[in-house]
């Protein structure tokens, strides 16, 4: 006789089938981010992606996801750039959200933002925020990053792992 | 099994799912009851206040939120200690410090980490959420190599992924600005909702500036800081070896440790810690080690501050 599938196992199937067939849309929740060729920080950005830009899922690589734009494009962006959606057990209407109510999204530019700083030093005169422009102006490009790893022996190219 | 014991068995598994649906419910439950006049409308108020401030936590703190609470605290950091204008020098930190990011827990922040040398013989490293990180020229000047740098560097790029700044802000300002943020549907702000969010902005950077600069973090985050550090350390290639090495040296050095300032006066004994931090090398074992073209390019690079 035929034994029936347990009722544990048909249901992780039933997951499994419907995770696959709703494609999952994710949203940059950082200023901007590289949409990398390979999984690397160091790999060349092929495009920039912005806050709030939405891209499409393909597939997960160690902490990276594979995207698609709405433009098309295919590349790899590191997960903590982006929000995953994911159902909201606390949402009080009968259908369930699929985003959380207090998401990044959601909240996008409210709260403490530019306004509130601005208002913030008009308060105190005397806090210079000079350095703090300066220093988010001193970057790295994602080359020299790579020569300094190749020749200090590090990640990849060392004992990293 | 008895029928009894079956029916409680079943409502302890329903209740994981009634706790995680409870705060909406309570909101909607006393939204009901006021609409039918069976509770007053303060009354209503207070109970919707209740359940926002049992939800109200640093975790609901958004990327962009985080960094202009980053902002203000480097501001007040810079305010204390000046910048250390030395191009050359700050490059070198921040493209180390990148190598560390990269293989930290949360490498993608808002506007990214940036690592800047403060002009100050004071031992000291501090991080502002947000990813604004600081190391003075009296603790570069403790640094013998560039694992031990790596190690200082990771202790403060773990501090920022693992929101331990975020975490030092009283919840009461998180209450008040949750209120105004969940009331507002714009943007921009009212003056009357800007004076309110600004004193919650100001009260949380200031909470987040006594714990930096005064206080210290708990030893709880400092001992994790710690273990984040080693892991960071390992992954990027780097000799763990470097933490411990530095630790060893602050208990060395006694002169700067009776001064009771900086980085003396705001983390928990260096013994404590050494001996946590060598239980998690060895439970990583084997581990990187250090490389003499690492040391070279450290002793170049450090080489004016000597």
């Amino acid at each position: 006789m035929k034994k029936p599938i347990p009722l544990t196992l048909s249901l992780s199937l039933l997951v499994l089938i419907v995770s696959l067939l709703v494609a999952e849309t994710l949203t940059v929740k950082v200023q901007s981010t590289g949409l990398r060729s390979t999984p690397k920080f160091y790999s060349p950005a092929v495009q920039t992606l912005s806050a709030g830009q939405k891209v499409e899922k393909i597939a997960v690589q160690n902490g990276w996801i594979q995207v698609k734009t709405a433009g098309g494009v295919v590349g790899w962006v590191h997960s903590s750039a982006v929000e995953v959606p994911k159902f909201d057990l606390m949402a009080s209407n009968t259908a369930l959200k699929t985003q959380a109510s207090t998401s990044e999204v959601a909240l996008a530019g409210k709260g403490f933002n530019k306004q509130v700083e601005e208002s913030y030093r008009a308060k105190h005169k005397d806090v210079s925020f000079v350095w703090v422009d300066k220093m988010l102006q001193i970057k790295i490009a994602a080359a020299k990053i790579e020569e300094f790893m190749k020749k200090g022996k590090l990640g990849e190219f060392g004992g990293g792992r | 099994m008895s029928a009894l014991k079956r029916t409680a068995l079943g409502s302890l598994a329903f209740l994981p799912m009634l706790l995680l649906a409870s705060c909406a419910a309570v909101q909607s439950g006393a939204d009901i009851l006021a609409g039918t006049g069976q509770i007053s409308e303060s009354d209503r108020q207070s109970i919707v206040k209740t359940s926002q401030a049992v939800s109200a936590t640093f975790s609901q703190i958004t990327e962009e939120q985080e960094y202009y609470i980053g902002r203000s605290v480097a501001a007040l950091i810079l305010n204390q200690y000046p910048a250390y204008d030395n191009p050359a020098l700050n490059t070198y930190i921040n493209t180390l410090g990148q190598v560390v990011v990269y293989s930290s827990t949360r490498p993608e922040i808002y506007a990214g980490y940036h690592f800047l040398v403060l002009d100050s013989d004071e031992v000291n490293a501090l991080s502002a959420p947000g990813g604004f990180i600081f190391i003075t020229k009296g603790l570069l000047r403790r640094c013998k190599n560039e694992e031990m740098l790596a190690s200082v560097l990771a202790h403060e790029v773990a501090h920022v992924s693992a929101k331990h700044g975020l975490q030092a802000i009283k919840k009461s300002r998180l209450v008040d600005a949750f209120r105004i943020i969940g009331t507002e549907a714009a943007r921009r702000y009212g003056s009357e909702e800007l004076a309110q969010l600004t004193t919650a902005f100001e009260g949380s950077v200031g909470d987040i500036v006594e714990t930096l600069v005064v206080r210290g973090y708990d030893r709880k985050s400092e001992l994790e800081a710690d273990d984040l550090a080693v892991k960071f350390d390992v992954a990027a290639g780097y000799s763990p070896q470097g933490l411990t090495d530095f630790l060893q040296a602050m208990t060395g050095d006694t002169a700067a440790a009776a001064s009771g300032k900086g980085w003396f006066k705001t983390h928990p004994s260096a013994e404590q810690r050494l001996e946590k931090v060598k239980g998690r090398i060895a439970a990583l074992s084997p581990v990187p080690m250090e490389a003499s073209v690492r040391t070279k390019r450290f002793e170049q690079s450090v080489a004016k501050l000597k």
